[in-house]
């Protein structure tokens, strides 16, 4: 069929009509996680989760993710400090280096890192394991059985992983500021006391609370995508890694384009 | 040639049933109990793979095909990352010398360093883990399922030779060659940023006064070494899958995460590394 009408398009329009059809698939896409997100809400007021589901989902998708993101956490915190060594040495800054490391770590780079984690270990494992669910027709007896999958199955996954990215972010940032402390007294010679006071006294309050703030916007873009593309596969078995590699890519695209409006907004 | 067959570690994931009670302190420390045989397998296979190199054992033919699929199959992706994480970069960066001090002519020359040295390399290597360490390991992980890789074997072709090296040839020439891509595109819409918000001109934020050979020497450094990490660790997750199409699930999932922390990991080695050895200006 595609094949045929492929054919019969004339050579100036095959360009144009594939950027047409891309168009429409980011568009079918956003709208569908709007859907999605719409329908979320709606079983939010008032609340109907399977509390056995949520927890079982908290635990495998946020004690189970504790050591990737704290080894993540420490060697980003390691290398925050040896890449701001030169800019601090030129300046002569040794003083606030507590300070440098910690408002670039808390602001942009241990959210940004650890959602890209997490969204590679448990985004990708949440659309695999819906979209296997989808094409052996497990929604559908879901339904049959008079369950609604939304409310058992999705809404679950989604408030874990946005409550266990929070509170991953939260461990990430204190893993991070030790691998900075580390990294400072043994590369530049910065005692504990000292990184520690400029990292006390010049940071504030809110750069943590953006920290939060942006895993928290992270955690929802996370969980819609990967909800969105376990839900939509197509196409067997095949079907499914597809759906977890663009899953994947798009859950990337969106941290990044969200990290840089939240950066840009919440100054 | 035979491929070691590792350890099992992710039973406990396969049967999430009541077999295995939620205990905080197993599920903290088996990912360090696995680590330890997970990285001689990884070494048995880039030693197998680097031989096997060594020896002329390359299929043109999937050499050009996995280039293709690594190298131009990536680039719209890398390019929408790039541009953003390039105006990220300024108006963070931006923001946190203005507290300092007040002018930020100096900005530009200090990024371009901090690109070259790290983020673009890095950030790279973790969006190319992304994309195709997934797909490495899921077609790998099919063809073990399915028990293409013991036909293999036994009709004498070796698998290492025949799937993996041209994945490791791809990789490595692939990621080196975005990395100096991702620079660009991150510089350029890194200039875009710091004049649409920072008012800074074109000839004052573009300043390679900072550079120099030591850290396009570091780039290229971690660029390569990612490119060997990212289909290695692939390979060996997808090599050793077992369980069916649920099992294939997990080895691409792992993949991702592992070739991931490799990478950090590396960067974390090779910061220091270049630091010592290659100091910048």
């Amino acid at each position: 069929m595609s094949e045929t009408v492929r054919s019969e398009t004339p050579f100036g329009l095959i360009v144009p009509e594939r950027m047409g059809k891309a168009v429409l698939g980011i568009a079918e896409q956003v709208g569908g996680m709007g859907v999605l997100t719409g329908q979320l809400v709606a079983r939010m007021l008032p609340p109907r989760i399977d509390r056995f589901e949520l927890i079982r989902n908290m635990h495998k998708m946020g004690v189970r993710s504790v050591g990737i993101v704290s080894s993540t956490a420490l060697f980003t915190g390691g290398t925050i400090i040896i890449q701001a060594a030169p800019l601090v040495v030129r300046f002569g800054a040794t003083a606030i280096i507590g300070w440098a490391a910690g408002f670039a770590m808390l602001r942009e780079v241990a959210p940004l890192l650890i959602a890209l984690m997490f969204s590679g270990r448990v985004g990708a494992n949440n659309t695999a394991e819906l979209g296997t669910m989808v094409v052996t027709d497990q929604l559908d007896a879901l339904r049959a059985l008079a369950i609604d999958p939304i409310s058992y199955l999705i809404l679950p996954r989604v408030i874990s992983m946005i409550v266990m990215l929070f509170a991953l972010n939260v461990i990430g940032d204190l893993v991070a500021l030790t691998g900075a402390v580390i990294g400072a007294n043994a590369l530049l010679d910065v005692d504990f006391a000292l990184f520690m006071d400029s990292f006390l006294t010049m940071l504030e309050a809110w750069d943590f609370v953006l920290s939060m703030i942006k895993s928290l916007a992270f955690g929802v873009m996370i969980a819609i995508t990967s909800c969105y593309f376990g839900l939509t596969v197509t196409g067997g078995a095949p079907g499914v890694g597809r759906a977890v590699n663009s899953s994947v890519v798009a859950a990337a695209i969106g941290i990044f384009v969200m990290d840089y409006f939240s950066t840009f907004v919440l100054k | 040639m035979t491929i070691h067959a590792q350890p099992v570690d992710t039973h406990a994931e396969l049967e999430p049933s009541a077999a295995s009670e939620p205990s905080a302190l197993k599920t903290l420390t088996a990912p360090f109990s696995a680590f330890g045989s997970d990285l001689y397998g990884l070494y048995t296979l880039l030693k197998q793979t680097l031989q096997a190199i060594a020896r002329g054992q390359v299929d043109r033919e999937s050499l050009v095909a996995q280039c293709y699929s690594v190298g131009n199959g990536s680039v719209l992706f890398i390019t929408v990352t790039m541009t953003v994480l390039g105006m990220i970069m300024v108006v963070q960066s931006g923001l946190q010398t203005q507290r300092v001090i007040p002018e930020l002519s100096l900005l530009g020359a200090n990024i371009i360093q901090l690109l070259a040295r790290e983020f673009a390399p890095t950030v790279c290597a973790m969006m190319l883990a992304t994309r195709v360490g997934a797909g490495i390991a899921a077609e790998i992980g099919s063809m073990v399922v399915t028990d293409q890789v013991d036909a293999l074997r036994m009709s004498g072709a070796q698998p290492v030779a025949y799937l993996v090296v041209p994945r490791f040839i791809a990789c490595v020439v692939m990621l080196t060659a975005l990395t100096f891509w991702s620079l660009f595109v991150a510089l350029v819409a890194g200039t875009f940023a710091a004049n649409t918000v920072f008012d800074l001109n074109v000839s004052t934020f573009i300043n390679f006064s900072f550079v120099g050979m030591s850290d396009y020497v570091v780039m290229i450094l971690k660029a390569v070494v990612f490119g060997m990490a990212i289909p290695i660790v692939s390979s060996q997750r997808g090599l050793t899958t077992f369980g069916g199409s649920e099992g294939v699930g997990w080895a691409t999932t792992n993949a991702v995460v592992h070739s991931s922390v490799a990478i950090l990991l590396l960067d974390l080695l090779l910061s220091i590394f270049g630091y010592l050895v290659f100091p910048p200006l």
